[in-house]
């Protein structure tokens, strides 16, 4: 479903993300990982269409998204979340999702409305207002919500347990397994907590300094000499 | 209905009444203040367009004149040239204002300032050309003898009255769609684009989009009252037009009336106008306008949210104009 | 008809030079506080009609009127930046509003004090023409080109070789960072302010001595200002005066070669085609982001 061909994306001097080939399909729950300043974060950029790509092509459902901005992707199907909490400032909860309901998915329905609150656990917190009133959790819990209200096919979570304690990263992995069964979707996890991924996920992708390094299932990946090199510098002995 | 829902329709109409039978009774005989409210109910339009776009679009304009000049001279031109029915040619007027606001939509990548002053510079060029494109506008000499309002069921609405009636109708109407956009989810995306515009692109808004829709619909709205203005005063030369009093007057009464408001951009022009005219303008003939930017820069100092609300007492809220 | 244009071109730097004085006191204010002084033309204004008042009052050539323009101008910077430090929140907006609100009374104050009448110098000496070849110029002209280069080589030597100049340039490029190496950014400010108000003065009186002055000029000189600050690109010095003598020359080819009344036209056309085809303007860093 989501098709990244060769993806090169440079600032300046720095390349961010260099040849990037990937597939993800229709309902897969993909693991995305790599050590800091690996290119996880523009991966997602360069998907979503916040960022300009130099090379490559990004296709979903075989159209070609290369030069769509970030809205028209929106709307067609890829949701999104920032790794520090974007909420809507000014709104509400409830209107936050309203908004995302309305010119994400095209129109506002306050059932499903309902529904993803108490799917995220916002379930009594719809009339707090999203930039004052919620607490880390419960940002990040609207950060999902945000992203699932436009109804996406492709679900980009960008650290969505970063600055959780272990009790919350369990919830919200609890969470995203739910997510990922009742709305079959496909969903692809930026984290860092190795075990919890591993946990999570049954296909895991590696980043390092801007390339695909790894791609398979966990065990398989985690036991990879060259991932292992990645994260602690020295190559590992057999 | 509810009482609430009653209570507010009656006042609706007792004001209506005030408005529409009342002021125009009040001032029969006196023709001079009569079209100093008709002139401040103009402005009074202007500065509703003017706090739309701020308030919604998040965009500031210090050239709002260019868009006011254009809707005259638009709708003169079409009557005149082209013998368009007068009340076709006022929208018309706003229609072409909103049409020249493309030209400003490079401005829109450009950061807030840039942008104000840019539309400043728009009003500029539009006054030069039309200076300059004699054949178009008859240049400096200007466009005399534009066709008044017509007589319609038996009643002569170029009168002074007319004039209001037609200028107090088109203000209500914009207050109507102003506030009909702040309530739709379009207002509820735009109020987020202002802070959070890169969280509203995530989720499916073109934001790009909903700020120069915002921008047509100011364009328009003041490009209506230039048009009113031209058929109302039958006289058009650029300087007049596209004077920089098109741009300054709107802002302060916005400011002064409270910004965030609906009426408070109308009740300011007409606070202020008024005040402007018949006091400060016996003191001082010439110059006089000086207490207004007196009057802009205390305001910004002192309360941005305006004079109104602080004397009706309104929450205070965010804190820039 | 190359003479013509050697002559038109000539004209253009002229002019362009006191444009780039103007536009340079804009630039440093923006670079230091980010804030966009829509007063900064009518304090050019302000000198000239102190220039105005000097000669006819006192009968002075308008140059002796500088030390004077210079105190009186510097003092309304002063009070202009006094006020917008003032703001605290959303200074990027409420400045403009402000600087707006002073510009609307310095503008009706020349209008007060002065009328509406078109003001120019009577002096004689000021008015006469250089001529050599193609290049002709009234010695006010010249002079205040000349001035315009020292001014500018002086302002290059003070921003690259005194500490007050570093600081003003630390300042404008990283604020923050200024303040962690004990540089105190409000001074600074204040410094930028002054001599912008420095630069005005004298561009004032230039004005004063080669062109006519009216109160509607300060607008349309901010304009000019800020039309020279897009043709440059943010924060580039240099660019500012290429952008000024660009705007210069650009007029005055128009004078020569279609009519003087389409000279600002031809200015605001420029302003236009940076604004579709070159938004970082001619010398623009790219931004990055956002």
């Amino acid at each position: 479903m989501l098709e990244i061909d060769g993806l090169s994306v440079r600032f300046g001097g720095v390349t961010a993300l260099d040849g990037v080939s990937l597939h993800v399909g229709a309902r897969e729950l993909v693991g995305l990982v790599g050590p800091n300043g690996a290119g996880k974060t523009t991966l997602f950029n360069a998907i979503a269409g916040t960022v300009r790509t130099q090379r490559g092509a990004v296709r979903f459902d075989g159209q070609d998204l290369s030069r769509r901005p970030a809205y028209a992707r929106a709307r067609h199907g890829i949701g999104r979340t920032f790794q520090i909490p974007q909420p809507m400032h000014a709104l509400t909860v409830a209107d936050n999702l309203t908004v995302a309901q309305r010119f994400g998915a095209g129109r506002v329905d306050p059932q499903a409305l309902d529904e993803l609150l108490a799917l995220v656990g916002l379930a009594d917190k719809g009339f707090a207002d999203a930039a004052t009133e919620l607490s880390l959790t419960e940002l990040k819990s609207l950060e999902v919500a945000k992203a699932l209200a436009t109804r996406p096919r492709l679900l980009l979570l960008d650290e969505v347990l970063a600055g959780l304690e272990a009790h919350g990263k369990r919830r919200f992995a609890r969470m995203l397994a739910e997510i990922h069964q009742r709305l079959q979707l496909a969903i692809v996890v930026i984290e860092h907590d190795i075990e919890t991924i591993s946990a999570l996920c049954p296909r895991v992708a590696v980043l390092d300094f801007g390339r695909l390094i790894a791609d398979g299932t966990p065990d398989s990946v985690f036991a990879d000499a060259a991932v292992i090199a990645s994260y602690t510098g020295v190559a590992a002995h057999a | 209905m509810s009482a609430a829902a009653g209570t507010r329709i009656a006042w609706a109409v007792v004001l209506g009444l005030v408005l529409y039978a009342g002021v125009p009774y009040a001032l029969a005989g006196n023709l001079y203040l009569m079209s100093m409210i008709v002139a401040a109910l103009t402005i009074g339009g202007i500065a509703l367009a003017w706090a739309l776009l701020g308030n919604l679009g998040g965009l500031v304009s210090f050239g709002h004149a260019a868009f006011f000049g254009v809707g005259a001279y638009a709708s003169a031109l079409l009557v005149m040239k082209s013998g368009w029915p007068i009340a076709f040619a006022v929208v018309a007027g706003g229609v072409v204002a909103a049409l020249s606001a493309v030209l400003v939509l490079p401005a829109l990548r450009l950061r807030g300032p840039y942008f104000a002053l840019a539309v400043l510079a728009y009003a500029h060029i539009f006054r030069i050309v039309a200076t300059e494109w004699k054949g178009l506008t008859n240049g400096a000499g200007g466009l005399s003898n534009i066709p008044r309002f017509p007589v319609v069921a038996g009643y002569d609405f170029a009168s002074k009255t007319g004039g209001y009636w037609i200028a107090l109708s088109l203000v209500l109407a914009f207050v109507l769609v102003y506030w009909r956009v702040r309530e739709s989810h379009y207002g509820t995306a735009l109020r987020a684009m202002l802070h959070s515009e890169e969280a509203t692109r995530a989720v499916g808004v073109n934001s790009t989009l909903l700020k120069a829709m915002m921008l047509f619909l100011s364009a328009f709205m003041t490009g209506v009252m230039g048009a009113f203005n031209a058929h109302y005063i039958n006289f058009l030369e650029p300087d007049y037009a596209f004077s920089g009093l098109w741009t300054m007057l709107p802002i302060v009464a916005a400011i002064f009336g409270g910004y965030r408001t609906l009426f408070g951009p109308i009740v300011g022009a007409v606070v202020v106008y008024l005040v402007d005219q018949l006091v400060f303008k016996a003191v001082m003939p010439i110059g006089h306008q000086i207490v207004l930017g007196a009057l802009l820069a205390a305001m910004i100092l002192f309360s941005p949210g305006g004079l109104l609300p602080l004397l009706t007492r309104r929450p205070g809220r965010a804190q820039h104009a | 008809m190359t003479e013509l244009v050697l002559g038109a071109l000539w004209s253009g730097v002229l002019t362009g030079s006191s444009y780039a004085l103007i536009a340079l006191g804009l630039a440093l204010v923006f670079g230091t506080m980010k804030v966009i002084n829509l007063a900064h033309g009518d304090l050019v204004l302000l000198a000239a009609y102190v220039a105005y008042t000097c000669e006819s009052a006192l009968g002075v050539n308008p140059l002796l009127a500088i030390p004077v323009a210079i105190v009186v101008v510097c003092a309304a910077a002063v009070v202009t930046y006094a006020l917008v430090s003032r703001i605290r929140r959303d200074r990027e907006l409420n400045s403009l509003l402000l600087t707006y609100g002073i510009a609307v009374m310095l503008t009706n104050g020349a209008l007060l004090l002065w009328k509406a009448d078109i003001r120019s110098t009577k002096s004689p000496w000021l008015q006469d023409a250089i001529v050599f070849g193609p290049f002709y110029s009234m010695r006010s002209e010249l002079l205040f080109f000349l001035v315009s280069i020292i001014l500018m080589a002086g302002l290059w030597w003070w921003l690259t070789r005194t500490w007050a100049g570093r600081a003003v340039r630390a300042v404008s490029s990283n604020r923050d960072a200024a303040r962690l190496m004990g540089i105190d950014p409000q001074r600074v400010e204040l410094a930028s302010f002054v001599v912008a108000g420095l630069l005005a003065a004298f561009a004032g009186v230039a004005v004063f001595s080669f062109g006519v002055i009216q109160p509607a000029l300060g607008t349309s000189l901010t304009v000019k200002a800020f039309v020279i600050t897009v043709l440059a690109g943010m924060g580039s010095v240099p660019g500012v005066l290429v952008g000024a003598l660009l705007l210069g020359v650009t007029e005055s080819l128009t004078t020569t070669f279609a009519s003087s009344a389409l000279q600002e036209l031809a200015g605001m056309v420029l302003f236009l085609l940076v604004l579709f085809v070159l938004p970082n303007g001619l010398f623009g860093a790219r931004r990055v982001g956002t």
